[in-house]
């Protein structure tokens, strides 16, 4: 009789079924918000875009996106969401589409926005019978003020401007040039917002990019914060260690050098060399540090991506190989002075630069300040935490005063602002594309700091391959800084 | 089995189905709520038919099978009832088609109760079975008769009528295997010679195993249709284990799955893409990943409790009344409704083989096992590709899926495990009446 191998392959299948029952308890409630609240699946978006949603506003009282009651015939739709703002916010705010889904804080924050929150539920117990809608809004720690600042100064360059407040991580402007008017995306005719969206695609341009967290650029220069940082914290060099006056650098492992900025002589010790940029004395530093130079690149948030509270979120930053340095010497030397295998961006050299201020924690980054009520009522602030501790307070200290030379008497005179000390650091990227890309990071005021900021402009802007990071980038930042201050 | 014994178990098939019926009907009128305030004008018909459809099958079951287990024809109705209710909330139309199919499923269930009167009449046509199976494996491929249709020849245009044979040839040849099987276990699991330690039969037996896998291999090269070609040679590697009880045979028919798939995915772009959707979807989500990406999103934004009936967005997902039904249950139902249906697979099953392992003769042994196994791995197959277990391969989902053909082939499955049911408590009958006797003497 054939019982007992029947009763074997009657427990194999019953074996698969159970591993499909597994497989389904991971989807459904394990993996279940990350499916539900993926940009590409427009589901969630397809069931609240007939539902009441609340409004996003900024720091300053700014309504950025709001729903009113949509008047035109021939749709089903009774609202419409519009952008008062246009494009100035397009990369934050986002927009809700019924087509492609929403994206940015109305993707982040679509529960808060159409009420689906725990905590608005309990606040508006009493609501739901007096018949009034339970949304919420969002209260963005962004100004307009300030953006308009980022967008005027940015001009017709193309590049970004991303200022952070370091002791919490509230982003207080991010604004990336171009950008577009994300209102035709949330029309209710499909074939009118498929055109615009093709429209975006194609223009050469890419106002659709948030370049401001989602491109990566090679710092440049500014990372030289970053490769004295890991060093004085590795103890492979200290403020007073002596670096030969060189034009130009040897490279192990290969024929070529490393030159100076217009192939000048440049070194000293560690802080003159700082404050004037010596490449050669950089790469020295990353060859010095070897794979502990990769380690502390992690630290400082290379190789992550930033929490942002967006969603799509925040590119990763890029670096050379952890654990490669045996193999390729000289891509360790490049990475000292911000080039060859590293790529970060904007929002991440904004939060280098909010590091140092804040003694060496950088906090995780946040466009929300506060979910409020209908009425207005605060439901629940952000709650600020630590992302990554990239070094000691007493290398943040030295760091800080590495940066205020480099404004003081350095490459970053142009950010000098009377009555305020700012430390900053200059970078002039070359890259693949063009004319070298022009740097700024900076905080202020250096013994408190209260604002931190990183700036590109692509390509040199207006100055094309004459720019540098002191002249297009630096008084960009001094304007966002006192416009912040 | 007392008289009484068996109005209990058709009693309980009544009762049970009532609740199927209860189920399907109330699914029904929610989702049409969910559209509007008012009830489907419909109802009366649709509850009509539904309940025309049920009693039809059960009173054939007093008439022509009443000592038959009595869970199964219920778990079945549920089956049908849930998936009708998923179809009407993706397309009316295949809904109102699915209807006329359930209505043919019945009617062959009841057909099939009707002339098989007893399986091992099935047993004596083994021959004209896998020549009538081959017939059917192979017609899509004849010109003029076969054609494609989403990149997979399956079907077959007879004048005004299309159907996909591939159906209908699992039980044939599932009839002959069990039959074939049989007669030569002794011999298949005796072995004469060694190889590295284990006992190998004389491979002149090996001869169905490659005849098994030689149609797999043509299902999948000639009809690009992965899912039948993987549900045919394990259902058969699964009923020769059972036959025979030798690892040996799984062993070899791992290996052969193996090199078949290594061929197969060598020769061909689509198995490449398939398998490469499988183990990332996501860099190709707007392309080739797309049906497997929107599967897992309608999973996901399910959760646990599902959207509710209606209100989710399962047409998002191609095909989502055929091979993605699942998908828009676990969506709309959640993880609740999917394992729910979960559940009545595995009672289904699992009575399907407490049914092959009650019955006395072999035959009805192997071929109840065998039928069973063709549900249990089809459910597997279909349910892991959408679920991303395994790679994804095009086939029904039992009872649930759209589609004639398989609906058919389904409640003929049905039909004849409830007839080796009816046959091994009819034995028990007059066998213990016979021992009756003999003690009574």
């Amino acid at each position: 009789m054939m019982i007992r191998p029947i009763r074997k392959v009657g427990i194999a299948c019953t074996m698969l079924i159970l591993a499909l029952a597994g497989q389904l308890t991971y989807l459904q409630v394990y993996k279940a918000d990350d499916l539900s609240d993926d940009p590409r699946n427009v589901r969630k978006a397809i069931r609240d875009f007939e539902r009441p949603r609340g409004d996003i506003i900024t720091a300053d009282g700014q309504v950025v996106a709001r729903s009113v009651p949509d008047d035109a015939d021939g749709d089903d739709f009774d609202l419409q969401r519009e952008y008062p703002q246009a494009d100035l916010f397009a990369h934050v705010v986002g927009y809700q589409s019924f087509v492609f889904g929403n994206v940015g804080v109305e993707n982040s924050y679509n529960d808060e926005l159409v009420g689906r929150d725990l905590d608005l539920d309990l606040r508006n117990l009493d609501d739901v019978f007096a018949g009034k809608e339970n949304t919420g809004n969002v209260v963005l720690s962004m100004s307009a003020e300030a953006q308009l600042v980022a967008r005027d100064a940015l001009g017709g360059q193309r590049g970004s401007v991303v200022a952070i407040d370091p002791r919490t991580g509230a982003i207080l402007a991010m604004y990336s040039n171009p950008s577009y008017d994300p209102n035709p995306l949330a029309g209710h005719d499909p074939l009118a917002v498929q055109q615009y969206d093709e429209l975006l695609r194609a223009a050469p341009d890419k106002p659709d990019l948030a370049r401001a967290y989602r491109e990566r650029y090679p710092p440049g220069s500014t990372f030289k914060v970053v490769t004295a940082g890991v060093g004085l914290d590795a103890g492979v060099t200290t403020p007073e260690t002596g670096y030969p006056s060189i034009n130009a650098l040897d490279l192990p492992q290969s024929d070529s050098t490393l030159a100076n900025f217009g192939n000048r002589n440049c070194g000293g010790t560690l802080a003159v060399s700082f404050t004037n940029s010596c490449n050669t004395t950089f790469a020295q530093v990353g060859l010095d540090l070897g794979d502990t130079f990769a380690t502390g690149m992690e630290q400082f948030g290379i190789y992550q991506a930033p929490p942002l509270d967006l969603n799509p979120g925040a590119a990763e930053s890029t670096g050379p190989t952890p654990g490669s340095f045996q193999n390729d010497m000289p891509r360790f030397a490049l990475a000292g002075i911000g080039q060859g295998d590293v790529a970060v961006t904007p929002l991440e050299m904004a939060l280098v630069a909010a590091g140092v201020a804040n003694g060496g924690v950088i906090m995780a980054p946040h466009v929300m300040a506060e979910i409020t009520d209908a009425d207005g009522g605060t439901v629940r602030t952000f709650d600020d935490e630590a992302w990554t501790t990239a070094v000691t307070p007493q290398t943040a200290a030295t760091l800080t005063q590495f940066m205020i030379s480099v404004v003081e008497e350095g490459t970053g005179t142009a950010a000098q602002i009377p009555g305020v000390t700012v430390a900053g650091k200059t970078g002039t990227a070359q890259n693949d594309i063009g004319d070298p890309h022009a740097w700024f990071i900076a905080f202020a005021p250096a013994e408190n700091p209260t604002v931190a900021v990183a700036v590109i402009v692509e390509q040199g802007g207006d100055f094309g391959s004459e720019a540098t990071g002191g002249q297009i980038a630096a008084p960009i930042a001094k304007r966002m800084i006192e416009v912040l201050l | 089995m007392s008289p009484l014994e068996r109005s209990r178990r058709r009693n309980a098939e009544l009762g049970l189905g009532l609740l199927a019926v209860i189920v399907s009907v109330g699914g029904y009128v929610l989702l049409v709520l969910s559209e509007g305030p008012n009830l489907p004008p419909d109802l009366p018909l649709f509850l009509a038919a539904v309940v025309a459809l049920y009693a039809g099958a059960h009173f054939a079951m007093r008439a022509l099978a009443p000592r038959a287990d009595g869970t199964l024809l219920p778990l079945a109705a549920l089956l049908n009832g849930v998936g009708f209710v998923t179809i009407s909330r993706i397309d009316r139309d295949l809904a109102r088609a699915q209807a006329l199919w359930t209505a043919l499923g019945v009617g062959a269930f009841v057909l099939t109760l009707l002339f098989v009167r007893r399986v091992s009449l099935l047993e004596r046509y083994r021959y004209t079975c896998l020549f009538l199976g081959v017939v059917l494996l192979l017609l899509p491929l004849v010109p003029g008769v076969g054609y494609e249709l989403n990149g997979a020849r399956l079907w077959v245009s007879l004048g005004p009528v299309n159907f996909q044979p591939g159906e209908g040839a699992k039980v044939l040849v599932v009839v002959f295997f069990a039959a074939y099987l049989v007669d030569r276990r002794e011999l298949l699991a005796a072995g004469t010679r060694r190889l590295m330690g284990m006992r190998i039969p004389d491979p002149k037996h090996l001869g169905p195993l490659l005849l098994a896998w030689g149609l797999s291999i043509i299902v999948m090269v000639r009809q690009k249709d992965l899912g039948s070609s993987l549900l045919f040679f394990a259902v058969f590697g699964a009923m020769l284990y059972m036959a025979t009880e030798r690892a040996a045979y799984l062993v070899t028919a791992l290996l052969l799955f193996l090199g078949g798939a290594t061929v197969g995915y060598h020769l061909f772009s689509h198995v490449q893409v398939r398998v490469a959707t499988w183990l990332d979807p996501w860099p190709v989500a707007d392309g080739d990943g797309f049906q497997l990406t929107q599967s897992l999103f309608a999973f996901g934004t399910g959760g646990f409790a599902g959207t509710g009936l209606g209100l989710g967005s399962p047409e998002k997902i191609p095909n989502a009344a055929t091979d993605f039904v699942f998908s828009a249950i676990g969506e709309e139902l959640g993880l609740l409704g999917t394992l729910g249906v979960l559940m009545v697979f595995l009672l289904f099953i699992g009575t399907g083989f407490r049914i092959a392992v009650q019955a006395q003769q072999p035959f009805n042994q192997l071929f109840a096992a065998g039928l069973t196994a063709i549900i249990a791995i089809q459910t597997f197959v279909i349910l892991g590709g959408v679920t991303r277990l395994i790679p994804l391969t095009g086939i029904t989902l039992p009872f649930i899926s759209y589609g004639g053909s398989s609906l058919i082939a389904n409640f003929v499955i049905l039909a004849l495990l409830l007839r080796i049911s009816d046959e091994t408590a009819k034995r028990a009958e007059t066998g213990a009446g016979r021992r009756a006797r003999v003690t009574s003497r």
